[in-house]
């Protein structure tokens, strides 16, 4: 046996556990089902800071600064001081009295962020999407018969989709004679839409999450089954 | 109505043990010290150096200040103060009452100490000032400078401003008074003439008052001045200073000055004066009632007004005016004495103030007579106005024992006014004194001495802001009491404390004259609005309320947790799939129908070139790693099969890296892979970007530290469009979308394969359908799809039976338990109606 | 502090910005110091969550310190915390043990059964839910859900006739891709104005009022 297999048997072994543990909750909440959450939690965190320093300071920030001080460069030197200094910074989050500088680096953080995913929201989703939106009836061109039917049947219905949706999340309302605040009619006709639109997405994704959670289920207790069969075959 | 004291403010009427106004919420406490502390007709001002005040003090006030002055006569007139029976004017006394104090004052004044530091001017040895006492009152109506001392005979030196003046006080007066004037002048006709002053040299004070600007009253004063020196030279003992004559009023004269102001208010009422003062009116300056009997006292070689050399040559007090001798100083001619009845009889029903009023209101309208020898007089040599100068230098050639007395004196350099009168008595008192203007024409002469004896001492700051401590022009301007009893401003002792008036105290009091005589005039506080202004008023009130009030969470009675069916549910999902696994079940077909989606994933893996380099970014967690590895595992089975790519792991998910050897590992252990692990992308959305821009910079190094773009799976390989296509294995919609988002402008054509969770599938499909994905394996189901599509059945058939047993049962579950649970709701909800 | 800190979000926002719109072969400087910012922002971010783990030791550190009731508990997190933490920087993340030991002997596992035992709640909540919500939007969501599950599953003999052929495939490509659609719309919308939001340092999510 070798040590491959070995690991392969205490990693079966740990699964086993583990999984039988989070299952146990099924019956309700047990110390049992506490113990595998804490460890979980603390053998994963740990596991991230390890592939955080190793995957991610390692190679970014300690052999660029390692490299600097080999060349002397200060071009070099320049580019690795400031994630140095944000580094610091950030570090002075631990300290209650320093933690205000923190602030620094995390604006630095959010300020670049924020650039990017307006940018990627603007160009990723909202000019693609408002033009294929746009363009949904576009298929239908030189198309005939039954299939064009289909077609603009189709776009028209992800159009009145898509409309009713955005509807739906349109909350500006007028006073009404009675003083009472209602959106207007189209409005809000086409919000009532909108929300059986929305109802059917989150349908298919519930479905989706059933379906994920139900293969999930089902691989935890093949690998179950699996584990069993193999102490079986093994002995 | 003995307990009933009238509201200072609103004139109710409340008891007498209220302190506060029925009506009005007014202080109740200042009427019953109103007749304490009031101001009475007569009573002096309190003398008070308020000049630093004058810049602090509210627009208004200064206003009305430069209004007073102005207006000296109109507005002093509310503090005439009340003589004799006989001596009290007939005419109304908020009119004109004040004129005949107005020459009193003229006739005394000086610049007192508190103007002269407003006008910058300083504080004048009380000598030189004696002949100047009508020019205080253009000091304080102007510059120094407007004066016309130095060449009287230059009409061109009257300001523009005091012209104007001229003709403002002149015209209502003589539209007024015009009757009055004719019958002053009558008897004025009818008196003889007055000899010129004997003892006046021909060139001193005429040249400085013989000036056709200069009006006939203040040169009346400055020569009653040069009188009452001489008076006081020749020792009568009769005229006396007054007790409440300012320092600068008391200074005029000097010591030696003071018996001249000694005149009894009986003597004051003598209406001798009147037509004397008239005799001695030059022809061209007086008017037409009084030029007739001045012309025949006119000297061939003099040009000063008759009247005035009369005044100054002392001897002519028998021709003192009314208006002038009604102060305190009244000259009974000794000559003409026996006129006297006779003008007496004449002017008897006359009032003061209108005598007073003659040749005030008649001064403008001829000019005077030009003086010629001003030349000569010498000049002052100190810092006096020129006009103060020039008089200087003539009651310095009359005076001069006089004036080195005045600079002898204590008040030379003592602060104008002395913070009380009284000394130690209650500052209250000092409302019970008449003004200063007033006291001298009204004042006995009991105390000559007291004002020259009681040097005056410097005021602080401690009573300079009391109420009772008002300066002598505030209280000047304040209306005195008529008929009925009104607060006094000592009796507001409110200290403002903001605006322009703060650290004032009492400077905004419910004096009479602003005090409403009767209840404010209602005024109605309701908005003028129309209905849809209501209209809007009630929506924004509606929408106000809605936003303040709580509004109650739609409750629900919570529904008890079954335990038994979850333990049921449960139990069955397990013990249905462990044994469809553990019998190893594959009686379910895999489905043979492939989404569009699928279809796509699956022609794109045909139309890859061998060897490509493609992107994997394994960005899933460890939950979904089976129903990931699921759909991934047949898809590069046949990539590895056909295509043999080059794989470039990359993860934003920190246990990416190791879920991506896990597929290397697993799924594809029988396969020669070539890969490069990049491993974990830090920043999300900030990691994708840097590593699209520079994937050698925001990856250097593989996993396992080497450099990972020097390895022969990426030879090439430098930009992130070099790759032949990305393959995104994500159960995360967010991370597809980040992914998709932040490659948008840098993939072009690279194809981009998303093999995705089940659940993240709805929300990659818009993606997909806008053509930004290419392709699309969705879960277990893509992947038993695709295993079907390479034929060649791996973990998505094994687990194909368990998931449509699993599928199936949750269809049964949900549409039975579904519907059953709809129709209790339905029931409960209807029992809870019919229960309301 | 405060206007400090908006200003360096604003300015590296817009120099981030900035890199995305002018084309590199005019401004190559801008599209590069794009590059080295994000660079700097990874690094920044790694960090981050080296302080955030550094915090979750603290706490439960100071648990079992205290001895507060769940200390084991605590104790256990951070004894597996350090052991994983220690395992790792010294075999490295990459290593075969800690791929067998800790991701498929501890992280998976738990990860998965957690996620099985979602299952259960998520038939049990989709049984009850018409009780409450017996609305438009609950019963199509029901009925939707009904025919994936049954769209998703075949029988022995094949797909479901009509459902899978034609209803399933309907449903996840047109109707719910309208809705889908719309929802990304919104939330890239959102997105949008909330990047702007903090370019105009109208929220300071990094601190600040």
């Amino acid at each position: 046996m070798s040590a491959i297999d070995m690991l392969d048997l205490f990693s079966g072994g740990l699964s086993f556990l583990f999984t039988v543990l989070i299952l146990s909750y099924l019956i309700g909440d047990n110390p049992l089902f506490r113990i595998a959450v804490y460890v979980f939690v603390g053998a994963a965190s740990g596991y991230v800071a390890a592939v955080v320093f190793w995957q991610v300071l390692y190679p970014l920030l300690v052999l660029p600064t390692l490299s600097a001080i080999q060349s002397a460069s200060l071009a070099q030197g320049l580019y690795v001081l400031m994630p140095w200094l944000g580094l610091i910074l950030i570090l002075m989050k631990v300290s209650s009295r320093l933690s205000g500088l923190a602030r620094i680096a995390m604006a630095f953080l959010v300020g670049a962020g924020a650039a990017v995913t307006l940018v990627g929201a603007l160009t990723g989703t909202l000019i693609p999407q408002f033009n294929a939106t746009i363009d949904i009836f576009g298929g239908a061109v030189g198309k005939g018969g039954f299939e064009l039917v289909e077609l603009l049947f189709s776009g028209g219905v992800v159009l009145l989709g898509v409309i009713s949706t955005l509807a739906y999340f349109h909350f500006g309302a007028h006073p009404k004679a009675d003083g009472s605040m209602r959106r207007l009619a189209p409005v809000e006709i086409l919000a009532w839409v909108g929300r059986i639109f929305i109802g059917i997405t989150l349908g298919v994704v519930f479905a989706g999450v059933y379906a994920t959670a139900l293969t999930a289920l089902i691989e935890r207790i093949s690998s179950l089954i699996n584990f069993i069969a193999s102490l079986f075959g093994m002995f | 109505m003995a307990d009933l004291i009238n509201c200072p403010v609103c004139g109710t009427e409340n008891p007498s043990d209220q302190e506060y106004c029925r009506s009005c919420q007014a202080a109740l406490a200042a009427t019953e010290e109103g007749d304490a502390s009031s101001i009475q007709p007569g009573q002096s001002p309190t003398k008070r150096q308020t000049a630093e005040l004058e810049p602090i003090l509210p627009q208004w006030l200064r206003d009305a200040r430069d209004a007073a002055r102005s207006t000296e006569p109109e507005d002093s007139n509310q503090a005439m103060p009340p003589q004799s029976e006989k001596t009290r004017p007939i005419a109304s006394e908020d009119l004109l009452a004040g004129l005949q104090s107005q020459s009193g004052q003229d006739e005394d004044e000086d610049v007192p100490d508190w103007l002269a530091n407003i006008t910058g001017a300083q504080p004048k040895p009380k000598v030189e000032q004696q002949p100047e006492t009508t020019g205080a009152r253009w000091v304080e109506m102007g510059a120094r400078d407007d004066f016309p001392s130095e060449d009287a005979a230059e009409e061109a030196d009257m300001p523009d401003w005091l012209a104007g003046l001229q003709a403002t006080q002149a015209q209502p007066e003589k539209d007024e008074l015009t009757d009055i004037y004719n019958l002053t002048r009558s008897v004025n006709e009818s008196l003889p003439t007055q000899p010129p002053a004997q003892e006046v040299p021909p060139e001193a004070a005429p040249h400085d008052f013989a000036s056709s600007e200069t009006p006939e009253w203040l040169r009346q004063m400055a020569l009653d001045a040069d009188e009452r020196s001489a008076t006081a030279e020749a020792g009568e003992q009769s005229a006396e200073l007054p007790l409440d004559a300012p320092d600068w009023l008391s200074g005029l004269g000097g010591p030696g000055s003071e018996s001249t102001f000694g005149e009894s208010s009986a003597e004051v009422s003598e209406p001798a004066p009147a037509e004397s003062e008239a005799l001695d009116l030059p022809p061209s300056d007086m008017p037409d009632w009084l030029r007739g009997s001045a012309e025949s006292e006119k000297p061939a070689q003099d040009t000063t007004p008759k009247w005035l050399r009369e005044e100054s040559g002392g001897a002519s007090e028998p021709e003192t005016p009314a208006w002038l001798a009604s102060e305190d100083t009244v000259y009974l001619p000794s000559e003409p004495q026996q006129e006297t009845p006779e003008q007496d009889a004449l002017l008897v029903d006359l009032p003061d103030w209108l005598k007073a009023a003659a040749p005030n209101s008649s001064i403008f309208e001829q000019p005077a007579e030009q003086p010629t020898s001003l030349q000569e007089t010498p000049e002052p040599s100190f810092d006096s106005p020129d006009w103060i100068k020039s008089l200087g230098a003539t009651e310095a050639s009359e005076d001069v024992p006089a004036a080195d007395e005045e600079k002898s004196s204590p008040f030379e350099n003592a602060p104008a006014f002395t913070p009380d009168l009284e000394g130690d008595e209650n500052l209250s008192s000092l409302f019970t004194e008449m003004p200063d203007w007033l006291s001298n024409a009204i004042e006995p002469t009991e105390t000559p001495s007291s004002s020259a004896s009681s040097a005056p001492t410097p005021i602080t700051s401690d009573d300079a802001l009391a109420p009772s401590d008002l300066p002598s022009w505030v209280q000047a301007m304040r209306p005195v009491e008529t008929g009925i009893v009104q607060p006094s401003l000592s009796s507001d002792r409110t200290l403002e404390s903001r605006g322009a008036l703060a650290g004032l105290q009492g400077v905004l009091p419910a004096v009479p004259g602003f005090a409403p005589t009767s209840k404010p005039k209602a005024i109605s506080i309701k908005l003028n609005t129309n209905e849809e202004q209501l209209k809007h008023a009630g929506i924004l009130e509606q929408i106000l309320a809605a936003e303040t009030s709580p509004v109650p969470m739609e409750s629900y009675a919570a529904l008890r947790t079954s335990r038994g069916l979850r333990w049921v549910l449960g139990f069955l999902m397990v013990v249905m799939i462990a044994v469809v696994l553990g019998l190893r079940m594959e009686n379910f077909s895999t489905p043979l129908l492939a989404p569009n989606e699928t279809r796509a994933a699956m022609s794109l893996v045909d139309a890859l070139p061998p060897n490509a380099a493609l992107l994997v970014a394994v960005d899933y967690e460890a939950s979904r790693a089976g129903e990931m590895e699921v759909a991934v595992a047949p898809m590069f089975d046949q990539l590895m099969l056909v295509k043999q790519p080059r794989l470039t792991f990359v993860s934003t998910n920190e246990v990416g890296s190791m879920l991506a050897e896990r597929i290397i590992t697993g799924p594809l252990a029988e396969h020669n892979v070539s890969y490069v692990n990049l491993g974990y992308l830090s920043g999300g959305q900030m990691g994708i970007r840097a590593f699209v821009k520079d994937p050698v910079a925001a990856a250097p190094l593989s996993t396992s530290l080497q450099p990972a773009w020097e390895s022969t799976t990426l030879t090439g390989i430098s930009q992130f469009d070099q790759f032949s296509a990305v393959i995104l294995i994500t159960d995360n919609a967010e991370a597809a979308r980040s992914w998709i988002e932040q490659t948008e402008d840098v993939r072009g054509s690279m194809p981009f394969i998303v093999i995705s969770s089940a659940q993240a599938t709805p929300m990659i499909m818009p993606y997909y359908d806008s053509g930004q994905v290419t392709g699309v394996v969705s879960g277990l189901y893509g992947g038993a799809i695709f295993e079907q599509y390479i034929g060649q059945p791996g973990s998505a058939r094994t687990y194909w039976d368990a998931y449509s047993i699993g599928m199936l049962f949750a269809l049964i579950l949900v549409l039975g338990g579904g519907f059953w649970n709809l129709v209790l709701g339905w029931r409960e909800r209807a029992a809870a109606r019919g229960a309301e | 502090m405060r206007v400090f800190t908006a200003v360096i979000a604003i300015a590296f926002g817009l120099l981030v910005l900035l890199g995305y719109f002018l084309p590199p072969t005019l401004f190559p400087t801008v599209v590069d110091l794009q590059t080295v910012l994000l660079n700097w922002a990874v690094i920044l971010t790694g960090v981050a969550a080296l302080v955030g783990i550094f915090n979750l030791i603290i706490v439960h550190t100071d648990k079992v310190r205290r001895a507060e009731k769940g200390s084991v508990y605590s104790a256990l997190l951070v004894l597996s915390m350090l052991f994983t933490f220690a395992a790792g920087m010294l075999l490295r993340p990459d290593h075969v043990a800690m791929q067998r030991v800790v991701l498929s002997g501890i992280i998976l596992p738990v990860e998965a059964a957690l996620m099985g035992l979602l299952v259960v709640s998520l038939l049990y909540a989709a049984i009850r839910l018409l009780r409450r919500r017996a609305d438009a939007m609950g019963i199509f969501f029901i009925l939707t859900a009904v025919v994936i599950f049954l769209g998703s599953a075949t029988l022995p003999f094949g797909d479901i006739p009509v459902i899978s052929t034609w209803i399933r495939p309907w449903v996840t490509q047109v109707l719910a891709l309208g809705g889908a659609r719309g929802i990304l719309i919104g939330v890239a919308l959102g997105t949008l104005m909330t990047g702007l939001r903090v370019l105009f340092a109208m929220d300071r999510p990094y601190g600040g009022k």
